[in-house]
């Protein structure tokens, strides 16, 4: 023992070390190459975009990516040798496909604000849509019923959600019984339920029997299939995180399994729990298709949930897309601006609460 | 392992406790509420497929066609299964070159404060609502895909799938298959950054001190070791895709006459959007239960492939653990 060839510890950091990256290496020579594989061939592709007639995509597709595959291979051909050349393929590539991906999101957002700012206004935050019809100019009516009737269908399906959601995830850590491995396996596949299909369940059961007709209870329902997975698996993985002893301690104080859940595990894992909470939001709030089916639509403010059809910024953007009335467009752009801003809030709160939870 | 033996008799002696008893079958209920609405699915969907194969028998599946004037009326929506599998892997050609070789250079290549910046772009594309996503397609996409159409039509246009013979290149498979790709790129590149990024370091260090370059260690060591957790990722794109509604009902024309390849020709299927542009319409109770059984096979469909990829993604998680 005293005479240890190897110290274990100093082969343990070697075993964990962060890779070394080799391909990161540079030398001035890499430099120099990388430099002009980039300048030369954005300069040919520049002057095939702006100084001939070819069409764009095909300049880039046709010209610039083969051209800077080549110039890449060059490149590592003389500063790294012949293996080189198929890692600069792969930058080349890699950071191609980033920004494929990055252009649209990008447009994505860019167009939202632009278009979305249009139709933004104080009114167009506070009223309704009673007295509009899809010609009315942008000074009258807005997105406030349709905010509203959101906030309370997903208020409705967190109602359902949450505590089935939670409760779950008590089953799978604390109660620990026989069937956790099926329950996981059932609220997994439950979480790729496509969303209309949730809106037909809720439709056949609901409303097709005559139980009620569109309301927000229905749409809260529908809502509640999609968050129920979410907020389960989120406080699942929240609910692992608490240390056994907190447990074990509690139930060596003489607590009952009930006491030792509810008044030591579920506060000592408050903010993930509520992080989960968040998550389920943000998963339905944007999600239309189960509301075109179940909640119908409304131009007045509705607040009751059980009677009416009411409306909701999916449903209202969905139903001015396709309107012949710019206004109309411009609407929904303003509409989908609100939505994803709401959506944006509900992630940034997640986020916040996640990271004091990591401390 | 004392540990659990020590916390299963305190359970036992704890559940002997009557509030734990009710406490326990409370929770045990609630628990199975996701396999109550899944079978509550399939029955009350199912029993509306029930009705509709016993007016029109097996060609319900079989036949592309939506006619209810007629008598008896014709309806079928194999045409529809089929453009929702034809989107989803045009979607899947697009995304899951764009998803890995985004996943590899966030894990890979990129300096750690823009990988960083990278995860919250594919998170907030991820979280983007599939309404607004239809709407920005309709109004920015469709215009400069119907270019990259045109352009696709007049130099490959001897290539079948680029053929198009009604010179409308609007509410193509392309496009719509496009906009899936989009709603695919966020799950695949999520799944495949977590597990490459969990490629053991001294596997990496071990390829690099053999003299690998970034290539090799990729071919030989991450993409094998990922492969699993990857399709697995692949799979969960496939079944948000298929279910995708909304925003495939704002760039698709739904046509009941099967396209079997002709991608940038305008007119294709899928079964979720048919649900909700024929919902509006529909009126008296049959076509109501031929939207619903169309709903139960679209739900059979997911369900398989979500089981799957599942599957997989819960097999390589415990391999690598």
């Amino acid at each position: 023992m005293t005479t240890m060839l190897f110290d274990s510890e100093k082969i343990q950091s070697l075993r964990t070390q962060e890779p070394q990256h080799p391909w990161r290496r540079r030398t001035p020579k890499f430099t120099w190459s990388v430099a002009l594989a980039v300048v030369i061939p954005a300069l040919i592709a520049g002057y095939f975009l702006f100084a001939t007639a070819i069409p764009d995509p095909i300049v880039i597709i046709i010209i610039y990516l083969p051209l800077q595959l080549l110039a890449a291979g060059v490149a590592a051909a003389v500063s790294k040798g012949k293996n080189g050349v198929a890692d600069a393929f792969i930058y080349v590539l890699a950071i191609g496909g980033s920004i494929f991906s990055l252009v649209i999101l990008i447009s994505l957002i860019v167009t939202l604000f632009i278009n979305g700012l249009k139709a933004v206004s104080v009114s167009f935050l506070t009223q309704n849509n009673f007295y509009i019809s899809p010609s009315t100019s942008l000074e009258y009516g807005g997105v406030a019923h349709a905010v509203l009737g959101t906030l309370l269908i997903v208020f409705i399906s967190m109602l359902v959600a949450i505590p089935v959601g939670i409760a779950t995830a008590i089953y799978v850590t604390e109660v620990r019984g026989r069937a956790v491995p099926y329950v996981r396996f059932f609220v997994q596949a439950m979480s790729g339920v496509p969303s209309v299909v949730a809106g037909l369940f809720i439709l056949t059961v609901l409303i097709l029997t005559g139980a009620m007709g569109p309301s927000a209870f229905a749409g809260g329902l529908a809502y509640a299939i999609l968050m129920l997975p979410t907020v389960a698996r989120t406080a699942e993985e929240v609910l692992r995180l608490i240390p056994e002893d907190l447990r074990t301690g509690a139930l060596a104080l003489g607590s009952t399994r009930a006491r030792t859940v509810l008044q030591v595990v579920l506060p000592a894992a408050k903010t993930g729990i509520v992080t989960a909470i968040v998550l389920g939001m943000a998963r339905v709030v944007g999600e239309t298709a189960p509301l075109v089916l179940v909640t119908g639509t409304s131009d007045a403010t509705v607040y009751n949930p059980f009677n009416s059809p009411i409306a909701a910024l999916p449903t209202y953007i969905f139903g001015n897309v396709a309107q012949p009335f710019p206004d109309a467009v411009t609407r929904a752009w303003g509409a989908a601006l609100v939505l994803i801003i709401i959506v944006a809030i509900l992630f940034v709160i997640a986020r916040i609460i996640g990271r004091g939870k990591v401390k | 392992m004392a540990g659990t033996e020590v916390m299963r008799d305190l359970q036992s002696a704890a559940t002997s406790h009557r509030g734990d008893r009710i406490f326990n079958r409370t929770i045990t209920a609630l628990a199975f509420t996701a396999l109550a609405v899944l079978a509550g699915i399939t029955v009350f969907l199912g029993a509306q497929a029930v009705p509709v194969f016993q007016t029109l028998g097996i060609s319900y599946l079989t036949t592309t066609a939506w006619d209810l004037t007629t008598t008896p009326p014709q309806a079928g929506i194999f045409g529809m299964l089929y453009g929702s599998v034809l989107l989803s892997v045009i979607g899947l050609v697009i995304a899951i070159p764009a998803a890995l070789l985004l996943a590899i250079f966030m894990v890979f290549l990129a300096p750690p404060a823009l990988a960083k910046v990278l995860t919250n772009v594919v998170d907030l594309m991820a979280a983007i609502p599939s309404v607004i996503i239809g709407l920005w397609a309709f109004y920015i996409l469709n215009p400069v895909a119907e270019e990259w159409e045109i352009l696709l039509n007049q130099y490959l246009g001897f290539i079948p799938i680029f053929q198009n013979n009604s010179g409308n290149f609007l509410g193509t498979p392309f496009i719509a298959g496009f906009v899936l790709a989009i709603m695919m790129i966020p799950i695949i590149t999520a799944v495949s950054r977590e597990v490459l990024a969990r490629t053991p370091p001294e596997l990496i260090n071990a390829s690099e001190s053999l003299g690998g370059s970034l290539w090799t260690m990729l071919r030989y060591v991450a993409l094998p070791y990922g492969r699993g957790g990857i399709v697995g990722g692949i799979m969960l794109g496939l079944g948000r895709a298929l279910g995708e509604t909304i925003a495939i009902f704002f760039v698709l024309k739904i046509v009941f006459d099967t396209n079997w390849y002709q991608i940038i020709e305008s007119g294709g299927g899928s079964v979720a959007s048919l649900i909700v542009s024929k919902f509006g319409e529909a009126s008296a109770g049959l076509e109501i239960q031929l939207l619903l059984a169309a709903g139960f096979f679209l739900f059979v469909l997911t369900l398989i492939v979500n089981v799957i990829a599942n599957l997989i993604v819960s097999r390589t998680g415990r391999l690598q653990r």
